[in-house]
């Protein structure tokens, strides 16, 4: 979840009534739940909160910095305080914030969870999977921390256990398309490939133009033989993002291969209509350019 | 009788008036808008049960709004179900990202353990069916391994160069193409029968691939490491001997980035990656990660090979050297670039020309996977 909060970029916001009412709610009893504190830290909260989901960090920070004099034990503040440091690419003062958190409450995942990717930014891939381990232990429910274990296993090229941490994290929530894609990989390098297949249709399902889910469908395919189901994935990552450099490698070798597979029939037709292809995709691919003037 | 017109077209006039203002919401019912309202003020006298039941109508009216679930998740937390208030929240973040409220709520509540709800199990599809089937057949099979060791089951071996593009010619005519070809046959036979690494070729003949293409043929096998044969070749006739480059964002030193420069003939670099300001990009941060850890374990690779090569060869070695490969850059694990001798070096290119010493280099690279 943690993933998905921090990918989430500014929409439109719907029905102008709504939004009144929504407002007009929300400034009335915003921080109901956080009576304890006073109400001034409340609104100052709030008001940060806003900032900081507007994209204006500087501001949110003067905020959050005001609500953590007022409060020093606000667990809330201090998270987000942390997280605006590290978007300011503040790491130190980052670390300091969740390791803050964490002393005053040992269970907050949160601040945990954020160490643990101030670690991964710092390439300390043990601490790191130490950290994201301790979350676990704290909450063995935690979908994130699963995630990145699992990656981390991913990147180390162990598909087994990354399938295992993996698993965990989609069950705890199915609703991340990373999480699918990156258990499809998993199952991909294991060649599991209905498994990984079924996951990276689960990642399109949520998120429809996940270009790299699309490249590693067209991978099963071509791999399977089937090259022209592997063209059409390839084309539609393209039609997505005409300058996706992967689809276009992947374009330009496929139809390249299957120009030396026709030139070796004597088709000779047919290669070059497929060296074509690959320049038209890739207009200075070398192979196409030097064949197509021997055959054409 | 006009009086008795009058009052009853009077009468008449305001049934309907009555019913065009009044009466929808007693024949149709409330709105969504009316029972959100209604939730709204039960929250606020904080009668968190009414207001759950209200609003849950009013939800099933307008699933749409993002307000009444911010109040559906409000009146759950009130009743201290946190996993039900939780839901309602991302359903609203869900619905509309800007909902400032529901994503602090959210944060604050995910900040420790809340308890889980159970799911009930959908009835699995082929597709579902066929991946169980998989899975249960699969892991049997396999032991995991608990460490963060690297771990390599597939190689791709690239022979460099191909079909018109000859590489570097020696004196006497002997093509860098070939003599790439034949070690890494020589050394694919050799992984074939050993058995534990599995082992693909960038090209089986004499052909030319582009770069981008060999860089996907590594992608597609998902390999764990990627080598690229080559033979060196230099100005200086007396130049010799083995070296290994892996890949990194500058070159080691002069001589490298010259090797690095003609192996990558014209091709043009990657935009570089421009970081966007004021935002963290949890993939891209493993990807990073993922390319830093890499190019670290290419360079233990190329250690541990140019090693052997100095065991193994009677070459002299000439070490490990970085820079900025295409071919190396751009796969998704490990790569290094093996220079097998100087092909522009009599000497060298006389043993290149030999089967039996081409046979020691693939026993050589071997024996660098076997330990």
């Amino acid at each position: 979840m943690i993933r998905r909060v921090v990918k989430k970029r500014s929409c439109v916001s719907r029905g102008l009534l709504w939004g009144i009412v929504a407002s007009a709610v929300i400034v009335a009893s915003v921080l109901m739940p956080y009576k304890s504190h006073g109400g001034n830290v409340d609104d100052i909260v709030f008001q940060a909160a806003d900032y900081h989901y507007k994209g204006k960090l500087n501001e949110a920070i003067i905020e959050f910095q005001k609500a953590v004099r007022m409060d020093p034990v606000n667990e809330y503040a201090h998270n987000q305080l942390g997280i605006l440091y590290a978007k300011k690419e503040r790491y130190d003062d980052a670390f300091r914030e969740f390791s803050y958190v964490v002393r005053i409450e040992e269970r907050n995942t949160f601040a945990l969870l954020w160490l643990g990717i101030l670690y991964l930014q710092q390439n300390d891939l043990d601490r790191a999977y130490e950290t994201f381990q301790k979350i676990i232990t704290i909450d063995r429910h935690n979908a994130d921390a699963y995630y990145f274990i699992g990656s981390i296993y991913n990147i180390r090229h162990n598909p087994l256990k990354a399938v295992e941490y993996l698993k965990k994290a989609r069950d705890a929530d199915s609703e991340e398309a990373d999480t699918h894609y990156r258990l499809g990989r998993a199952f991909h390098d294991l060649s599991m490939v209905n498994n990984a297949f079924l996951e990276y249709y689960r990642t399109l399902q949520l998120k429809p133009t996940h270009t790299r889910a699309l490249n590693e469908i067209g991978w099963i395919y071509y791999t399977q033989g089937n090259y022209k189901a592997a063209i059409a994935e390839w084309q539609k990552i393209i039609t997505i993002n005409a300058r996706d450099r992967e689809a276009i490698s992947n374009l330009a070798k496929a139809y390249n291969e299957l120009a030396f597979s026709a030139l070796t029939k004597g088709k000779k037709r047919d290669a070059v209509s497929y060296w074509r292809a690959t320049l038209a995709i890739m207009p200075k691919n070398k192979a196409a350019q030097y064949y197509l003037k021997q055959y054409r | 009788m006009h009086r008795r017109s009058f009052l009853q077209l009077f009468g008449k006039g305001l049934l309907v008036s009555t019913a065009a203002g009044i009466v929808p919401s007693v024949v149709w019912g409330k709105s969504a808008f009316d029972y959100a309202l209604e939730g709204q003020n039960l929250i606020q006298t904080g009668d968190y049960r009414k207001a759950v039941e209200v609003l849950k109508k009013a939800v099933e009216l307008d699933p749409q709004s993002d307000w009444t679930y911010g109040l559906l998740g409000r009146s759950y937390r009130g009743l201290g179900k946190q996993t039900d208030a939780l839901q309602a929240f991302r359903k609203a973040v869900r619905l509309n990202p800007e909902d400032v409220y529901s994503r602090m709520m959210i944060e604050i509540m995910t900040q420790k353990p809340i308890p889980r709800k159970r799911k009930e199990k959908a009835p699995l599809t082929p597709l579902e069916s066929a991946a169980a089937q998989e899975d249960a057949r699969m892991v049997q099979f396999l032991g995991a391994d608990e460490g963060l060791s690297y771990q390599v089951k597939r190689v791709v071996l690239d022979p460099g160069h191909g079909g018109f593009d000859s590489g570097a010619v020696g004196y006497s005519g002997l093509k860098e193409k070939d003599v790439t070809l034949d070690i890494a046959k020589m050394l694919h036979k050799r992984l074939v029968y050993h058995g534990k690494i599995q082992s693909f070729l960038t090209r089986t003949d004499d052909y030319y691939v582009p770069l981008t293409d060999r860089t996907a043929t590594a992608n597609q096998y998902r390999a764990d490491l990627f080598i690229s044969l080559h033979s060196n070749a230099s100005k200086n006739r007396n130049a010799s001997g083995s070296e290994t480059y892996f890949c990194s964002e500058t070159a080691s030193n002069k001589e490298a980035a010259r090797v690095a420069s003609f192996e990558n003939a014209v091709l043009k670099y990657d935009e570089p990656y421009k970081k966007r300001k004021g935002y963290i990009d949890i993939e891209e941060v493993l990807f990073r990660l993922e390319q830093k850890l890499n190019w670290g374990e290419s360079g233990k690779f190329a250690h541990k090979f140019q090693g052997r090569f100095k065991q193994g060869l009677p070459l002299k070695s000439r070490g490990v050297n970085s820079a900025n490969f295409f071919v190396l850059r751009r796969t998704k694990m490990p790569s290094i670039l093996l220079e097998i001798g100087f092909i522009s070096n009599q000497r060298d290119e006389a043993r290149l020309g030999k089967k039996s010493f081409r046979e020691k280099v693939a026993d050589s690279i071997l024996q660098g996977f076997l330990s």
